[in-house]
């Protein structure tokens, strides 16, 4: 009752503060009055009266801030603070738009970093319960990843006892014919229970069943929303229909509805993200005791409670009882990772350097920004002291100079967070092709509040050592040295020079970061690629099973296309091969070598391609022994195979290897040899793997595949050959799609994107970083200068030359260049192992970078001195002498 | 000038209420009747009083009401309410209270 009647009383006045203030004022002069006349009635002179009576009063304004602060609320001095700091800033607009706009740019990049970090880290996966995915692999020694075999996963399914749920999936595009143009669209074959592991309920009809899983009882597919919708009008009535795919009927069962995520796979890897088209049921066939084809991928959804590495275990026990069925090698173990972490995988560390890097530019930024206020409240030291003198409490002075550095810190803030809605936008413009989860970053209400915490937490960080400072002064000192000539104690220096030290250090351990970026980035580019990636457009083909089953016809296609494409004006000349360059192919097979017997568990392998005569010409690898395929490597002639210098190598070490013959049966006879008639130059997976892998290639005549990518290397743009393409596939068979129509450049920049984006981003952040860093020197220095202009000026009368002053102003910014580099080199030096797995063929303490950058902060940190060291030889001994 | 002793901190309060139980005073004529009741041992830096008037106005203790002295000048007369006397009495109370704790203190001191 009594705090609601205080309340209601502190509201009635708040309107009423002026009459308030009226009221005091009067009662107090009244009060004065009265003692005066008292005083005068004692005797004393009316002067002397009114002293007296003001002494024994007491301050008043003190007295009637006090009575305002009883009747006032207490978030009325925090307006009045506020008041007070927009004044300042006002005043002094150059200071505020500085450390405004540099904290801006600073807290902008954090946030736009941050949006990255919430969409692709910390948003959980768009699956119930999606901490129970786990993604089930082979692994061994020389293959990380591998896919599992099909009869494999149906022994795991069936005896495990992790599992809730497990399912397994493989790539395999489809084309869809009717209803317009042929089409290749993205798809996954599945077995039963795939969408159970994930959680996903089909918005029409229902998934593949067990029986689905058996050959022979009718092809069944399930659509996409997106697929549903613009392929066949979201027709109600889909589920039961027939569709032609593949040049065969399908059954529609279900549809799945939209933003249906694609989990991530590893093998002809599709980005995650609602990037399916369709999926197809997965028949078992073949021989189930046949355990060496390795192509589907495990997904499975644990039982509560249990833990990855207890599935991997159980998993491992199976795989040891099927090895002991089939007399396996041995050779395989099972790995069960989190489907977050595959997901997220090696971009979670280039995020978190990422993170590390624009924290870093902030952390910069504060320096600066404290140096700035150090430096301005040493110039309001009188200020301060008469506030101090006055009876202001120190409390209160602390708090209205940390309103000052939050509202700044806000105001920069407010602007970061718009300049961040921008950055998001560029940053997932240019994000690599198939990065994770791009369509979840979005700047929303957590960025806001992760930008709102940094804000308040920078203002706090940049404000409390200086507003910790000027309310230490001494009020009797402050104000006989009238805040001019007062050189700051050497408390004060030390802390702007650590400032200095810091800032300098950590913009030179972003230089030697984005440095080792840049070498390896560089490294990539320059590298000898094995082909040339100019004026060479790509495409892919898949013919029909049902329309091509036999080889003859598959041969016959692709051999009349490359007869076609040849004569196309413009065509230098024109290939095939089941793969590209790049593109992470990597199909694999073991094989016996004619003459030698293999150590025991010897992992005899290499990647197998098949490839048509001109493959190699078009894609410019250069032949190194022997010779490239020719027409007449026909399906009766001899059987013959190409091999990558890796193979050569690690086969065949120095011998010479044309003429050689492998097979890739255990107990070859005769006609399995195949020989060895030529050498190429070696290409590798991706441009960062470590080294090319052994590989052999096969005539397309000899092993008539149906997929293949198109290789036409054009003399002109060879963009332009693209409907000429299309028209000579058209010419051949109208029902087929081209696929993935791509210029060969264009393929070799999606497969540096993530080198170029990690190098560019802390590159960007880095030339921020040292810009700041050189403005952070000069304001120091100009300073210092500016402070010790008397002393140059006494110097110079002296006889001091003006060299001499120079060399002065220099070697104490040489002294803090100096301590920065050193401290930016031993800070990068225990930092950037963590860039290990980012770098490419450099060492994370590489020299050649340490140096080269150590030396170029040192020289930009002196630079930056150069100036205000300038300005000190200008100094006239009159005028300097005459401030004092 | 010869230094006064310092108010015990929270007894301006009781003071102010304990002189208005005889008669409504303006502000001057509190400071007054605090220094003369006291001898002139008790004096406050008479502009203190103020912040502590607006304090127990807030409370509801005293309440305030601009009159005309006997010299006809316009002056604010405070007045002790119901809830100010009971107020005083509850502070008196513990105020003798701790007096009298000091005291014992103090007179046991002495004997040792």
């Amino acid at each position: 009752m009594n705090t609601l009647s205080r309340f209601l009383r502190k509201l009635s006045l708040i309107f009423r503060r002026e009459r308030f203030g009226d009221e005091l004022d009067e009662e107090m002069a009244f009060h004065r009055e009265q003692a005066e006349k008292e005083f005068v009635a004692a005797g004393m002179t009316a002067e002397a009266a009114q002293y007296a009576a003001m002494r024994q009063f007491g301050n008043a304004t003190r007295m009637k801030e006090r009575s305002n602060e009883v009747v006032g609320f207490s978030f009325e001095t925090v307006v009045q603070d506020l008041r007070y700091a927009i004044r300042q800033l006002i005043l002094n607009p150059g200071f505020t738009v500085v450390i405004t706009l540099t904290l801006a740019l600073s807290i902008g990049a954090n946030s736009a970093i941050f949006s990255v970090i919430d969409g692709v880290l910390l948003k959980p996966l768009p699956y119930p319960q999606a901490e129970r995915l786990v993604r089930v692999f082979f692994s061994s020694a020389s293959f990380p990843k591998f896919p599992l075999n099909p009869f494999d996963f149906r022994d795991f399914r069936v005896r495990n006892q992790s599992f809730d749920s497990f399912a397994a999936f493989t790539r395999g595009d489809l084309q869809l014919s009717g209803n317009g143009e042929p089409a290749r669209i993205s798809a996954f074959g599945i077995t039963s229970g795939y969408f159970r592991v994930l959680g996903i309920k089909p918005e029409l009809g229902r998934e593949f069943d067990s029986n689905a899983e058996i050959a022979g009882n009718g092809q069944q597919i399930i659509l996409s929303d997106r697929l549903w919708r613009t392929r066949f009008g979201a027709a109600p009535d889909i589920v039961g229909r027939s569709i032609t795919v593949n040049m065969l009927p399908y059954t529609v069962v279900g549809v799945m509805p939209a933003g249906t995520d694609h989990p991530g796979n590893d093998y002809h890897a599709l980005p995650y993200g609602d990037s399916v088209d369709a999926w197809w049921a997965f028949t078992f066939t073949g021989d189930p005791s046949d355990r060496g084809s390795h192509y589907i991928e495990g997904i499975g959804r644990l039982k509560d409670g249990v833990r990855p590495e207890q599935a991997q275990a159980e998993m491992n026990g199976l795989q040891a009882q099927i090895d002991r069925e089939h007399h396996g090698d041995g050779g395989w173990k099972l790995l069960v990772i989190p489907l977050y972490r595959e997901i997220v995988g090696s971009n979670q560390r280039m995020l978190l350097v990422l993170l590390v890097a624009v924290g870093m530019v902030l952390l910069i930024a504060c320096a600066n920004a404290a140096n700035l206020l150090l430096a301005r409240a040493a110039a309001r030291q009188r200020e301060v002291a008469v506030r101090l003198a006055l009876g202001a409490p120190r409390r209160r002075l602390i708090r209205q100079m940390l309103t000052e550095s939050l509202l700044i810190s806000l105001l920069g803030g407010s602007l970061g967070m718009v300049l961040a809605v921008g950055g998001v936008k560029a940053l997932v413009l240019l994000l690599p092709a198939g990065f994770p989860r791009v369509a979840e970053i979005h700047v929303n209400a957590l960025v806001f509040l992760f930008t709102l915490l940094v804000s308040v937490c920078t203002g706090i960080l940049f404000g409390l050592a200086p507003a910790l400072q000027a309310s230490r002064i001494d009020p009797k000192r402050g104000l006989y040295e009238g805040g001019r000539s007062s050189t700051g104690s050497a408390r004060q220096r030390r802390l702007r020079n650590g400032l200095v030290v810091a800032e300098v250090g950590l913009a030179c351990t972003l230089l030697i970061g984005s440095g080792l970026l840049l070498r390896s980035f560089l490294n990539q580019l320059n590298q000898d690629a094995g082909f040339r990636q100019d004026h060479v457009l790509t495409a892919s083909i898949s013919l029909p099973m049902a329309e091509y089953k036999s080889p003859a016809a598959r041969r016959q296609f692709y051999q009349r296309l490359m007869d076609g494409l040849k004569i196309v004006p413009g065509v230098q000349s024109a290939g095939a091969g089941s793969d590209l360059p790049w593109t992470g192919y990597d199909e694999n097979t073991s094989f016996t070598i004619e003459g030698k017997k293999p150590l025991p568990h010897e992992d005899i392998h290499a990647r197998y391609h098949m490839a048509t005569p001109d493959y190699f010409r078009a894609l410019a690898t250069p032949l190194v022994r022997g010779r490239f395929f020719k027409e007449s490597d026909g399906p009766d002639s001899q059987r013959v195979m190409i091999v990558n210098q890796a193979m050569a190598r690690r086969y065949w070490q120095n011998e010479d290897v044309v003429g050689k013959r492998i097979s890739t049966e255990d107990t070859p006879t005769e006609k399995d040899w195949r020989t060895v008639i030529g050498v190429v130059a070696d290409v590798k997976d991706t441009p960062s793997s470590a080294s090319a892998e052994p590989a052999f290639w096969l005539p397309h005549q000899q092993a008539p595949h149906l997929d293949m990518s198109l290789v036409v290397r054009s003399n002109s743009d060879p963009a332009l050959l693209a409907d000429a393409m299309r028209d000579q596939v058209k010419r051949l068979d109208p029902s087929l799609a081209v696929a993935d129509v791509r210029l060969m450049d264009r393929i070799a920049d999606v497969s540096i994107a993530t080198p170029r984006f990690a190098f560019f981003l802390v590159a960007l952040f880095a030339g921020l970083a040292i810009v700041l860093a050189a403005i952070g020197t000069f304001g120091v220095i100009s300073y210092s200068v500016s402070q010790r202009i008397p002393e140059f000026g006494l110097r110079m009368a002296l006889g001091a030359p003006r060299r001499e002053l120079m060399r002065l102003v220099l070697a104490q910014g040489a002294r803090l260049a100096v301590g920065g580099s050193a401290l930016g080199v031993i800070a990068a030096l225990a930092l950037s192992r963590v860039l290990r797995s980012l770098i490419y063929n450099v060492s994370p303490s590489d020299p050649l970078t340490f140096i080269g950058v150590g030396l170029g902060v040192f020289a930009v940190a002196l630079l930056a001195c150069y100036v205000p060291a300038r300005r000190a030889t200008r100094a006239s001994p009159m005028t300097a002498l005459r401030t004092e | 000038m010869a230094r006064k002793p310092d108010l015990l901190p929270g007894t301006l309060d009781m003071l102010i209420l304990k002189t208005l139980t005889r008669a409504p005073l303006h502000g001057y004529g509190i400071a007054l009747s605090i220094k003369r009741l006291s001898d002139d041992v008790l004096t406050v830096e008479e502009g203190s009083l103020y912040p502590a008037l607006q304090r127990l106005l807030l409370q509801g203790w005293v309440k305030a009401e601009w009159k005309m002295t006997e010299t006809n000048r316009r002056a604010r007369f405070y007045t002790l309410t119901a809830a100010g006397r009971k107020q005083l009495g509850l502070e008196l109370s513990e105020f003798e209270q701790m007096i009298a704790a000091i005291g014992r203190v103090l007179k046991d001191a002495q004997e040792v």
